[in-house]
């Protein structure tokens, strides 16, 4: 089948198919969200604050669509550029160092053989930011928790006052501090272990990246995260884009435990 | 040998050296000489409940390794028995864990490594350090779902008995154990746990296994947890397993 030899298509497959068609709590309805007159949701409200006044980043969140895949794949969720290629909107494409694209063109001939993704490990914060199944966000003092439905992982962001370590030893998640500037959360994150893909196609990010995320709730329905990578080792300079994040209402994130009954891996293979 | 195998496989992954191990937790109450003081009241949230967050620890694993580690009475029916022996002459060798599949609720409880507690309004939050997993207890006041669509840690929602936090689960997968000995469960079950934080440093967590399929009554274990201040959880992923080939059983 055409469809088994291509794995990035697979993958995409693979993972939208889990998304949610149908929940539990699906329909209970979300605590706060301001209405219209004709009492439907009013996402163009200003963004909700916490009491010191800072914007409220809380709620489930998705990456708004711009790529409808259902003719190819009815019964899947649309997705975006960017969960394939990260740098999609960059004209001059991804400024790569040398062995950087070599790896990529070798990812892409590997058809994901080697994506995190396909072995159910986590796939880190920039790639969670474009996977089309629901996050959620719970702001609380000093720390803002992001729990994924991927495969039931989560992320933490201090917002206490402390500094990043100095040396750590590297993680999936890297290490992450926030603190507010205006409206806009700015998260700081470094710590990375090397070998994370940013997206389908196999981008790269290093341990020696430093990665600076902006997250601005713009009205009570919307969110702008403004990602830039700092990874001398993969990139030539630091490159910046911009993701848009839509909340979910009267949903919450479902299960989603990726190596149950997990069938895909032993057959992956290169054409 | 299985348990020596398991602490093996377990412990090696625990804490070599951490990251912001010694940044001081926040509002930690201590003693003259900088010491947390652990026997100091329970913190209160604003709206006058305790306030469970933190980072908790149980101190010994034997509660992982079996829910009756104490001596409690497990009644199993003759089907659960049957079960828990092949589980038992089988090593355990098809533990969910074992194949790097995350724990669920009693045994994440139970469970020997570091896990937080993150009390939101309308919502309770348990990272896991182990298998980099959470789980989520609705205090909002919604029902349990009246379908349920089996999921690993089930659906929770918790309410204030006092000063105890009482989280109601049903809908628990039936593929995962109570306990690495495999205690097991069927659809039916229904667990209840009461949270008490005694005081700044210890919280009792009592958990009560309601399974008619499984058990002939209710049964109840209590693990104590032990508060862990000037800490974080740390990075725990199952990747690289090269154990689930050479495990052994029947």
């Amino acid at each position: 089948m055409r469809l088994f030899q291509n794995l990035t298509l697979l993958g995409l497959a693979v993972g939208l198919l889990l998304s949610p068609a149908m929940g539990q709590w699906i329909d209970y309805p979300t605590a706060g969200v301001p209405r219209k007159a004709d009492g439907t949701p009013d996402l163009n409200a200003a963004c909700p604050r916490t009491a010191d006044g800072k914007p409220n980043l809380s709620g489930v969140w998705i990456m708004e669509p711009d790529r409808d895949i259902t003719p190819n794949f009815p019964g899947c969720e649309p997705t975006t550029e960017e969960f394939t290629n990260i740098g999609f909107v960059l004209k001059a494409g991804l400024p790569y160092q040398p062995w950087a694209a070599e790896l990529v063109k070798t990812r892409r001939a590997e058809q994901r053989l080697h994506d995190p993704l396909s072995h159910c490990l986590p796939i880190g914060p920039v790639r969670l930011h474009t996977w089309s199944t629901p996050r959620k966000v719970i702001q609380t003092p000093g720390l803002l928790v992001m729990l994924n439905e991927l495969n039931a992982s989560y992320r933490q962001i201090f917002t206490d006052g402390r500094p990043l370590p100095v040396d750590p030893n590297p993680s999936w998640n890297g290490y992450s501090t926030g603190k507010w500037e205006g409206d806009t959360l700015v998260v700081e994150t470094s710590g990375f272990r090397d070998g994370l893909w940013l997206d389908s196609t196999g981008n790269p990010l290093t341990g020696a990246a430093k990665l600076t995320e902006r997250f601005h709730r713009i009205n009570f329905g919307r969110m702008e995260i403004e990602i830039t990578v700092e990874d001398p080792k993969a990139y030539t300079k630091p490159w910046t884009i911009k993701l848009n994040h839509i909340l979910k209402l009267d949903t919450d994130l479902l299960d989603f435990v990726c190596l149950e009954n997990e069938k895909d891996a032993s057959h992956l293979t290169v054409k | 040998m299985r348990a020596a195998g398991i602490w093996f496989f377990a412990l090696c992954t625990t804490r070599i050296s951490a990251q912001w191990l010694s940044y001081p937790t926040p509002g930690v109450p201590r003693t003259p000489d900088g010491k947390p003081n652990l026997s100091a009241p329970a913190p209160k949230g604003r709206d006058g409940k305790p306030d469970l967050s933190g980072i908790w620890i149980v101190p010994t694993g034997k509660y992982l390794e079996n829910l009756g580690a104490d001596g409690v009475e497990i009644p199993m029916t003759p089907w659960a028995a049957k079960l828990f022996a092949e589980r038992q002459e089988n090593n355990a060798r098809d533990r969910p864990s074992g194949r790097c599949l995350p724990h669920s609720v009693t045994d994440f409880d139970a469970h020997f490594q570091p896990k937080k507690f993150i009390q939101a309004p309308g919502v309770l939050v348990l990272l896991f350090e182990s298998y980099h997993s959470y789980r989520q207890i609705f205090t909002d006041g919604r029902p349990l779902p009246q379908r349920r669509d089996p999921a690993w840690f089930g659906y929770s929602v918790g309410k204030w008995v006092g000063d105890t936090l009482v989280a109601d689960t049903a809908g628990v997968n039936e593929e995962t154990w109570l306990d690495d000995a495999g205690h097991p469960h069927s659809a039916d079950l229904h667990i209840v746990e009461r949270f008490r934080r005694r005081d700044f440093g210890h919280m009792e967590v009592r958990v009560t296994i309601d399974d008619p399929k499984a058990y002939t009554k209710p049964w109840t274990v209590t693990i104590p947890w032990e508060y862990l201040p000037d800490t974080e959880l740390l990075d725990w992923v199952c990747e690289n397993n090269k154990d689930t080939q050479h495990m052994v059983g029947k």
